[in-house]
This record gives structure tokens, C-alpha cells and sequence, in this order.
């Protein structure tokens, strides 16, 4: 880079310094506002610029959607190449070809317009000036004229920094290559924004685009208008699988799709989405977990499977749930959950090292306008005893036979005492998940696992080695959320049918979220599982962690977004928690 | 049901069929060579295409452009669904095989393998009541066969490593076993490969060696640990000195020949199929090396992995149509998200004629705008765009072009499409009720589904999209070429099929008591249809299977029709024992 410092001749200089200005501040920043200043309605207005932009286009004698622009260097690697320059130099032998959004544009005279060229967060200025250009006068006041912001370009010229020190280009031609025909949403904003990085908290207040409904709704705007922030979040979401992948594929895991339509929803307890096959004429069901799929795998031979996907839910949308969501389960022959409480702890904190650079990750999970919390993903983790930790922390001593009638009761009279709200049907799984979720996950903010569930709340997992009526289970708590859910698998058929049926109760006494009987799951069983742990964890709730997100709709590209109601029904009760 | 020509659609030409391990670094190199020329990865379902639009073409974000499910489900409609019958039964005492054979000879039939099934039971009681648990918790294992293999290669004929360092413990799959008074040989085999159990009765346990003999099945899964022995034949084996019973399996497992042969079955219990011949394993590994070297290659480039939604406020595009399902708390519709690229080729009548000569790698150029609605117009010819097709071995690989950024022709160009869907609908709808009746045979043809404008889509396109472009690759073909597949459910590991086996079973349980009911009602019912529609009984199992549409059928053969094919659906097993009560 030291040679081009060294490059830029006096006469360079000059033609820097003989320009009328270059101190951006002097200029009028061109915001589309002003256009139509006159006009009240800012409906109006918005339509209004977009019709001048369509007739613009109409009148426009070049092509206004070209089809190639050859790229000859990103503004990132512009910035690296020339940062170095002097104020005032100029390198008038290197031609460089750079294109981007156009966010920001100043301009006094029909001469000269300086524009702000971003690529994803990052900027270069565009110094137009007429006596650089190929253009004649006509020809070059016309096309900076037309240009606005929003706009896509492609500038090609050469390199140099303004004498205030500003990076730029001063473009020989200067392209449109896709124009932006609605006025963007807010104005334009010369402040310096940091770039966002896992682990860090994020500033929605300083967000040129604030409203929710329409970051969410148009993604594109959101990513363009805060891209010091969101397009780092979706490149944290794509780190965080390849980083599962990675570590899985270290231990000799293979990846694997299972079907995303089933004949029977299994492998979990959820109100699935129904479909119909038209030309099978048959029910199907969005599937709502691919566990007995992968196990099958297993069963077939493939002793260490995962799979990173989508499973879907029909239930209400909140600020942690989304009817579709990406989930990573992996299943690991000769292993149990011993094994795999440790794999979560080398995964969880070796990503968090990782893409934060410790372990220690801020997090606001009281709303922006509080104090942050510190989640510390420093190994090992908390581990608590579900029932026994219930026991201890409520004073309870719940009857050992937890699938007794009597255990029923005494749950149901606790949770009366306590004022643990539990909906019909008070099923003993049911009552127990209300309590644990009142006396237990709220003291789970660091990473902590609950385990050995009770048998009728795990109709998968295996019964434990050493305690009866409880399972080898485990779900991590992380942020007072279900973070992981894990257990060394059940595989004798005989329990596992056993398990259904008790299941089936669950369900004629109204639980629709109890496990549909699989019978083709049970025949596989037949044919032997061997002893195998099973893992899975939700991405999108893992990303919000790492990302300082607390509604999900943050961390998925394009999340389902209620009907827009024309009556303006309260949509934003979801998003106040 | 099958459509001939969606059948030739998903066959591939046999090519040479070769030894699995020799196919196998074949296929990796020519798949490798083919990843080269992965440059360019996009999505052009509609969500992705929004978010490229701010990207600059040096940042461009890609995602996977979805034909998975659609080429699943168009297969499932060529599906057939026949299936072969039973195999000869053999009894559950193993015979002493050669170790080439390596799955045992087993039965199919459903009472034999009830026979079975209530034999293994009652080991799984004796050998609690003995104290030992045949579903274990946890094996440590300190090799995997093919390590020991390796390692061990060296190994002459007859010696034998007593060090402590070549104390080993395996584990997997009981696939062959012989016993000779004082002396076991079992085959074990894990996802790596075989190695042959040495049991002596001299260094395992009495007890150890009684249940060697009584309770282990083929079938089941075993660890072991002992040490290495090459035997005077020249199979490297363990010594077993322990050993461990860690999953008792219940039913049988299918003859290596005539497993192959039960085509049905091969999908619907893919991990029978996968226990009987390990190399069904090897095309799903492959698969997952595939997948990986498109994002290692994509990721060298820059770009970005994304998720775009499946569920769907709106059915998006007029080509295919989608699934449909309903939102309890929103209390709306959804659409599941659809392919397009196979949908509108459907509509491209030159292919036929074209395609099959296309067998070494050839792109075909610049498709005409009527069947690219996504695609630019091309810079040099007026009426068609900048798009391709990638052909090997006549069929479609991938599809790419030049995406449509100018939002006032897209615009143009949807409306068009939402116009003629919608035509179609009209005259289907003032079809005559017989003519309404015949199409719905036909559900590939229905228009009944409401398409409307994508005006999110179109808005995005007017905040300006940089010049792109899109390439979308069909996993599944490029799977099935390159492991030598000649079906696209050779690469899928769970198909959807006709009539799920599990949907099956499922009414089998719940109904389980009516089942002799059933039975003898089933025998009755075929008669009286036959006598009502005077059919031949083949005649009457195909027509159970066709959709009920008739609304022309009176309601008591509408009854039995449904009846029988209820029963239908409890497939081969009721069939056997049906043609026993007879």
C-alpha cells in the first residue's frame, strides 16, 4: 500500500484542492423529503416520488436494469487497498470498478455530487465530478440528476482521499444498475455506526429503521437501513451451524435429511400441522421432530447421525416461538447422557469462545431499556435433580409412584397452594412441568441441567439405571429457557409400546399434545436400537443468546408475521412480553 | 397410477455397476470435478430474492433452492406399490452358514416371525432373571472394526497379541454366528465394516459361554473386548474374553438375497434394507459428503448460508400446486413453498425430443420468457432470457439465470401468469359434472387452487435488486448419479410412499381387537363387490386403490369399496394370513 502513498504527483494535489469544495458538510444533504415538501400527506408524498421515479425510468434513453457490471474490487478490499492514502492524494493509474447502494447523497451544483456507496456496512465516498467524467455537461447533469438514494451503482474511476481525508472515488462513468423506487424509509444518517459482533449488545434505539412491523415484514429494509447490525446477526446464525457441523463432523457424524412430511407426527409432544397429499389422497403431517427417523438410521447401522432442519408447530406465535424453527438433533450410538452433558458443555462453550471470544455473554434479557445480564458458558454446568430439587426447594415430598392416582392428587393440591395455574387436563406430566417451570427455570439463568425426568414425561427416553419411575434425561436451561432436551434412548419395544399406551391415556383424558402411538417405530425398535444417547437443541433460541435478541423473530430471516389487518387490530401484543 | 413418463423421468440409464468400493472413490473424484464448476449459488424462491437485493454482487447470500420435496412427491406418484410376497420361512434356530453369507436366513412371514418374536421375548425375561439387562446403557468401545483391520493387517496366519496394549473392545451387530461344541465364530459388523468373534469356552465364563449358545440371535447387538488373533484360516479376529449383550433384537432379520428383492419394503423399512446390505448405508454417507463439498465450495466464495421459510402466507407462483395447511392460532391458510424450475419445465414441449441425447454435461441456452417468468431478457435476443439448464445423462441438473430485476416487467409478467391460472379455473369450473369427474382423476392438472399476486415480492424488486443471478442444483439427481442410483428413492432415506407402513400399523393397533372381525367381514365384503361390479379380484385390489371420486356410486358399494380398501391397507400381513383362513 506504501508505494501508492508515495505515487500521487503535485499536479494531483491540485486538482484536488482546485475543486469549489469537498467539505461534505457544506452541501445540502438531498433528502427525498424535500422534493415534495409542499404536499402534507406523507402517503401522498411516498406515491407521488415513486410515480416520478416510474416516469423518470419511462423517459430514461439507457437501459435502467443492465445486466452485468464487472466488480473489479469490493469496498472492503477498497478500504484495505487505499486507506493509507494521504489526504489529497490521488492514484490516477489504478482503475477500479466498485459497485453498492448509494445511502447517502450530497450535491451543490450540477457539477458535482458526492455520494455514499455502501456494501453491506461498509462505505466509500463517490466524488462526481464533471471534469473526471466521460460525460459531457448535458449527459452527466441529467444522470446525477436521476441518481438517488437507494439506488444500486457501479462507478469506475480512480482512487484517492478528499483533502478533509475522506476515502473515495472520483468515477470516469457512473452506472445505475437497479434504481430504487420508493423513497427509502428514514433519512439519511452520517453517523458513524460500530459493527456489530456475537457476544455484544445490540442498540435498536440508534436503528435508522425502529419500527418492528416493518423490519420484520420487509427484512431487505431492515438489513439495509441497520447494516451495522443485522446482517452480522444472520452471519452469527450461519456461524453458529457451521460450527455444529464442524464439531459434529469431527466425531465422525453424518448428516442426514429425514422427511419433512409424516404419516404419523412423532418424537415429541406438539399440535402438528396437517396437509393433504392430493394425488396419494392421504393426511400428512408437518413434522414436529425428526427423532424416530434419525433412530431408524441407527438402527440401520449408521451409529452417529444428525441432522440440522426445520420442524414445525402449530401453536401461538410469542416472542420464543415460531411456527417454524431450526432445530440440530444428533444421535450417537454406545453413548448415554453422562456422554452427552459433557458434549454439550465442549460445544456450547468451545462456539461461545469462539464467535465471542470468551465465555462470558451479555444479554438483555429484560428488554433494552434495562440493565443487561452476564451469561457465563465457562464449563461445567449447574446440574440439578428434577423431582428431587422440586422436593427440596418447594417442600413437597411428592409419592414415589408418580403414575398413581395419588400422586395426582398431591400434585394437584400443590400447585393449588402455590397458585401454579395448570389448565385442564391436569395430567401428572402436566402439573409437574407447571411446577418445575415455577420453582426451577427461573433460577437457571447460566447454563443448568435439569435432569432425570420422570418416566411419564419422557416417552422416549430410557428409565435410569439406578432410580425407578425416573428417565436418563436432560434438558439445558440457559436464560430461564429449554435450551437442549437429551436422553439415552429408550429401545425396548416392549417399554417403548408400554409408554404409547400410557401416552394414549394422556390423550383421551384431552391432552392433544401427548405422543401419538408409532407402530411402525416399535417394529423398528424389534430389530434392535443399539444403547444410544440422542441430542437436540433449538437454533433460533441459541441465537438469540449469542446475538442479544429476545424476540425470535430477530434471529429468522422471514419470520410468519400475523395477516395485515386493515382495522389495525393490536399486533404488537406478541412483541410486549 | 404410474405415469410412464414420470417414471423414465427419475431413471437413470444403467450405468456400470461396479464393486461398491471401487465406485465408491469413482464417484467422489467425478463429484469432485463437478463441484468445480459450482461457482454461483443462489436461491429464487422469492423470500431469498429479497434479501439478495441489497447484498452487492460481491456479498451475495445463498440458500438451497428447494426440489427435495417436490421430486420426492412427484416420485411417490410413479411409485408403485407393489410388493413382492413372503419369502420361505426358516426356522429361528440359526444354521451354520459361510462367512460370505453373512445375513442369516430368516423369514418374513407373519407368524412365523410372531414365533420368533415370543422366543426372543422370553430370553429377554430369562436373561433379567439371570441379572443381566439386554437393553444396556453404555458401551465404551475402543476401535471400530475397519481400524482393527487396518491396524492389525500385518497379523500372520495363526498368531495371536497377548500384550496389554492390544486389548481391544468392539461393538455392533450379530450378522452371522456358528457354534461348535467349545468354540463360537461370531460375525460383528459396525458402520465401518466386520470382524470376526473368537469365543473359546476356556476364556470366557461359564455363564458367558452358555449365553453365547442360548440367548444370542443374529440380529443382536454385542460388545466385546479381547485380543487380536489372526485364526490358521487367515481371518483376523477378536479372542472374546467378555463380552456384553447390549440390545436384544426381536425379529429377524431379512435374507440378504431376497431382502433385495422386496422392493416395498426396501423404503418403507429402510433400516431393515440398511441392516441387510451396508452398502444402502453408504449412498446416505455419500450424500452427506456431497452436500458438504457444494457449501465447502459455496463458502469459499463468500457467501452466506440462509434459511427461508416453508409456511407460506400466500401460494406464490401459478406452476405448481402447493400443499395446504391451516394455522390454529392465526386461524388462517398456509402454503408449504414449492419448486418451480420441474413445474415449468413440464411445460416445455421441445424437452422430450431433446433431452435424452444430452448424456455428457451440456447446458442448454436462453429459454423463451413464456417459461422463465423469473428470468432477464436476453441482452441480444428478443423473447428469450438469459437462463440455463444443466443436462447429464438427459436429465435436469441444475437451472440458473440472470434473475429478473426490473419490477415493472416482473410485475407484467406474474399478472400474466395469475390471468392464465385463472382462466383454467374458470373453464374447469364450467366443465360438465361427468367432464369434472374425469379431471380430478388427474390431480396434476388441477387448477382448483387460488393463486394470487406476490406484491411483497414485487415491492422488494422496486427498492432495487443489484444485477444477480441464480442457480438452484437437484441434490437428488446429482446423488443419484454419482452413486449409481437408479431410483430418486435410492437417495431419499425415507421416501413418502403410497400407504404409509406405519399408517398401517397404527389402525392395526388401535383396531387390534376387532381384527378377526375384520377378517372374516374382509372375505365377505370382497365377495359381495365381486358379485356387485362382477369383477375379478386383481381388478378389485387396483380399483381399492384409486381414489374415491364416483359420486355416481351408491352409497352401499361406496361402503364395501371403502371397506375393502381399509383392509387393503393393512397390506401383506393380512393377506397371508387371510390365504391361511382360506
Amino acid at each position: 500500500m506504501e508505494d501508492h502513498s508515495d505515487l500521487p504527483s503535485r499536479s494531483m494535489d491540485v486538482a484536488a484542492t482546485a475543486l469549489p469544495l469537498d467539505d461534505e458538510e457544506e452541501y445540502v444533504y438531498e433528502d427525498a423529503l424535500s422534493e415534495c415538501s409542499e404536499v402534507q400527506d406523507a402517503e401522498q408524498c411516498l406515491q407521488k416520488y415513486y410515480e416520478n421515479r416510474l416516469k423518470d425510468l419511462d423517459n430514461g434513453d439507457q437501459d435502467s436494469y443492465p445486466h452485468k457490471f464487472a466488480v473489479s474490487i469490493s469496498v472492503s478490499e477498497f478500504i484495505a487497498k487505499y486507506k493509507s492514502l494521504f489526504n489529497g492524494d490521488h492514484v490516477e493509474d489504478d482503475q477500479v470498478s466498485v459497485a453498492g447502494r448509494i445511502m447517502s447523497k450530497r450535491s451543490s451544483s450540477s457539477k458535482l455530487s458526492f455520494y455514499d456507496l455502501n456494501d453491506s456496512c461498509l462505505k466509500v465516498q463517490v466524488m462526481a465530478d464533471l471534469r473526471k467524467s466521460e460525460l459531457d455537461k448535458d449527459e452527466f447533469a441529467k444522470l446525477h440528476a436521476f441518481a438517488k438514494r437507494g439506488d444500486i451503482v457501479g462507478v469506475t474511476g480512480s482512487p484517492g482521499k478528499t483533502k478533509r481525508g475522506e476515502l473515495s472515488i472520483f468515477p470516469r462513468s457512473f452506472t445505475v444498475l437497479s434504481p430504487c423506487l420508493h423513497m427509502l424509509p428514514s433519512p439519511a444518517n452520517n453517523r458513524k455506526q460500530e459493527i456489530w459482533s456475537p457476544g455484544h449488545l445490540r442498540h435498536p434505539e440508534r436503528y435508522l429503521l425502529k419500527d418492528q412491523e416493518t423490519r420484520f415484514r420487509q427484512r431487505y429494509l431492515d438489513l439495509m437501513m441497520n447494516n451495522h447490525e443485522i446482517p452480522q446477526i444472520f452471519k452469527t446464525v450461519d456461524n453458529i451451524n457451521k460450527y455444529i457441523r464442524r464439531f459434529l463432523s469431527l466425531l465422525d457424524f453424518v448428516e442426514v435429511s429425514a422427511p419433512m412430511l409424516h404419516a404419523i407426527p412423532g418424537g415429541a409432544a406438539a399440535r402438528p400441522f396437517v396437509t393433504h397429499h392430493n394425488d396419494l389422497d392421504m393426511k400428512l403431517y408437518m413434522r414436529i421432530s425428526p427423532e424416530l427417523h434419525l433412530k431408524k438410521l441407527v438402527i440401520g447401522g449408521m451409529d452417529r447421525v444428525f441432522e440440522i432442519g426445520k420442524q414445525f408447530r402449530n401453536e401461538s406465535i410469542d416472542m420464543t416461538h415460531n411456527p417454524e424453527f431450526t432445530t440440530c438433533e444428533f444421535y450417537m450410538a454406545y453413548a448415554d447422557y453422562n456422554d452427552l452433558m459433557k458434549m454439550t458443555e465442549d460445544l456450547l462453550s468451545g462456539m461461545v469462545k469462539e464467535l465471542t471470544g470468551g465465555y462470558r455473554v451479555k444479554y438483555h434479557a429484560k428488554g433494552y431499556d434495562k440493565d443487561p445480564i452476564v451469561i457465563d458458558f465457562t464449563p461445567p454446568y449447574r446440574r440439578i435433580d428434577m423431582i428431587g430439587e422440586l422436593e427440596k426447594v418447594a417442600n413437597l415430598s411428592i409419592p414415589k409412584d408418580l403414575a398413581s392416582e395419588e400422586a395426582n392428587k398431591y400434585l394437584i393440591d400443590a400447585c393449588g397452594r402455590f397458585g401454579v395455574k395448570c389448565a385442564a387436563p391436569m395430567t401428572t406430566a402436566r402439573l409437574l412441568d407447571k411446577l418445575v417451570g415455577h420453582f426451577l427455570e427461573g433460577t437457571c439463568v447460566n447454563p443448568t441441567f435439569i435432569m432425570n425426568h420422570p418416566e411419564i414425561m419422557s416417552p422416549l427416553a430410557k428409565s435410569h439405571r439406578s432410580i425407578k419411575g425416573l428417565t436418563e434425561r436432560f434438558e439445558l436451561f440457559i436464560n430461564q429457557h429449554e435450551l437442549c432436551n437429551a436422553y439415552t434412548e429408550l429401545n425396548d419395544s416392549v417399554v417403548q409400546r408400554q409408554r404409547f399406551a400410557d401416552q394414549l391415556k394422556d390423550r383421551q383424558s384431552g391432552d392433544d399434545e401427548a405422543m401419538a402411538m408409532d407402530e411402525s417405530f416399535c417394529t423398528a425398535l424389534e430389530y434392535g436400537l443399539p444403547p444410544t444417547g440422542g441430542w437436540g437443541i433449538g437454533i433460533d433460541r441459541l441465537a438469540m443468546l449469542l446475538t442479544d435478541s429476545h424476540n425470535i423473530k430477530e434471529v429468522i430471516t422471514f419470520p410468519l408475521m400475523k395477516p395485515q389487518a386493515q382495522d389495525a387490530a393490536p399486533e404488537a401484543e406478541d412483541d410486549k412480553l | 397410477m404410474t405415469k410412464p413418463n414420470s417414471l423414465v423421468y427419475f431413471l437413470l440409464p444403467p450405468i456400470h455397476r461396479e464393486s461398491s468400493s471401487s465406485s465408491t472413490s469413482q464417484t467422489q473424484s467425478t463429484g469432485e470435478r463437478e463441484m468445480e464448476a459450482l461457482k454461483v449459488w443462489s436461491l429464487t424462491a422469492s423470500p431469498l430474492r429479497q434479501l439478495l437485493r441489497l447484498s452487492s454482487s460481491s456479498t451475495a447470500i445463498y440458500g438451497r433452492r428447494s426440489h427435495h420435496s417436490s421430486l420426492m412427491l412427484r416420485c411417490a406418484s410413479a411409485a408403485s406399490s407393489s410388493s413382492s410376497s413372503s419369502n420361505a420361512a426358516t426356522a429361528e434356530t440359526p444354521k451354520p452358514s459361510g462367512r460370505n453369507r453373512r445375513a442369516a436366513s430368516s423369514s418374513n412371514s407373519t407368524s412365523d416371525r410372531e414365533a420368533i418374536r415370543s422366543i426372543r421375548l422370553k430370553k429377554v425375561e430369562e436373561l433379567r432373571g439371570q441379572g443381566v439387562e439386554p437393553y444396556a446403557y453404555k458401551w465404551e468401545k475402543s476401535h471400530s472394526a475397519n481400524q482393527l483391520q487396518e491396524i492389525y493387517k500385518h497379523l500372520e496366519n495363526g498368531e495371536e497379541l497377548n500384550d496389554e496394549s492390544d486389548r481391544v473392545s468392539i461393538a455392533g451387530r450379530v450378522v452371522a454366528r456358528r457354534a461348535f461344541g467349545k468354540l463360537a465364530f461370531l460375525t460383528l459388523r459396525d458402520d465401518s465394516g466386520t470382524i470376526q468373534l473368537y469365543c473359546e469356552k476356556e476364556r470366557l465364563s461359564d455363564e458367558q459361554f452358555e449365553q453365547l449358545k442360548a440367548f444370542i440371535d443374529i440380529g443382536d447387538i454385542l460388545g466385546a473386548s479381547g485380543s487380536m488373533k489372526r485364526t490358521e484360516k487367515g481371518e483376523l479376529s477378536i479372542c472374546v474374553s467378555s463380552f456384553s449383550i447390549l440390545t436384544k433384537s426381536l425379529l429377524p432379520l431379512p435374507d440378504k438375497y431376497h431382502g433385495l428383492t422386496d422392493i416395498d419394503k426396501r423404503y418403507r423399512q429402510r433400516y431393515v434394507d440398511m441392516i441387510a446390505n451396508p452398502e444402502v448405508a453408504d449412498v446416505f454417507r455419500k450424500r452427506a459428503k456431497i452436500v458438504s463439498e457444494i457449501r465447502k465450495t459455496v463458502e469459499s466464495s463468500g457467501y452466506l448460508e440462509v434459511e427461508t421459510p416453508v409456511l407460506q402466507g400466500a401460494a406464490g407462483g401459478a406452476e405448481a400446486r402447493p400443499f395446504v395447511t391451516y394455522h390454529n392460532s392465526l386461524g388462517r391458510d398456509l402454503y408449504l413453498r414449492i419448486a418451480t424450475e420441474l413445474h415449468l419445465k413440464r411445460m416445455l414441449v421441445f424437452e422430450v425430443v431433446v433431452e435424452p441425447k444430452l448424456v455428457q454435461p451440456t447446458f442448454v441456452l436462453d429459454y423463451p420468457i413464456e417459461i422463465s417468468p423469473l428470468a432477464k431478457p436476453h441482452r441480444g435476443n428478443a423473447g428469450l432470457t438469459e437462463r440455463f439448464e444443466l443436462f447429464i445423462c438427459g436429465r435436469e441438473m441444475a437451472n440458473a439465470f440472470s434473475e429478473l430485476t426490473d419490477p415493472v416487467d416482473q410485475r407484467r409478467r406474474l399478472e400474466e401468469q395469475v390471468r392464465q391460472h385463472n382462466a383454467k379455473r374458470a373453464a374447469a369450473a364450467a366443465e360438465t359434472p361427468e367432464g369434472k369427474a374425469k379431471k380430478d382423476d388427474d390431480d396434476d392438472d388441477d387448477e382448483s387452487y387460488e393463486v394470487t399476486l406476490d406484491e411483497d415480492f414485487l415491492t422488494a424488486l422496486e427498492y432495487g435488486m443489484p444485477p444477480a443471478s441464480g442457480m438452484g442444483l437437484g441434490i437428488d439427481r446429482l446423488v443419484m448419479l454419482l452413486t449409481n442410483s437408479a431410483s430418486i428413492r435410492d437417495v431419499i432415506a425415507f421416501p413418502v410412499l403410497k400407504v404409509q407402513q406405519n399408517q398401517k400399523c397404527f389402525l392395526f393397533s388401535i383396531w387390534a381387537d376387532q381384527w378377526a372381525h375384520k377378517v372374516s367381514n374382509f372375505t365377505k365384503d370382497k365377495r359381495d363387490l365381486v358379485e356387485l361390479e362382477g369383477q375379478s379380484n386383481g381388478e378389485i385390489l387396483k380399483s381399492s386403490l384409486k381414489k374415491e371420486t364416483l359420486d355416481s356410486e351408491d352409497g352401499e358399494r361406496r361402503e364395501k369399496k371403502k371397506k375393502v380398501q381399509w383392509v387393503d391397507l393393512m397390506g401383506k400381513e393380512l393377506a397371508e394370513i387371510l390365504k391361511k383362513k382360506r
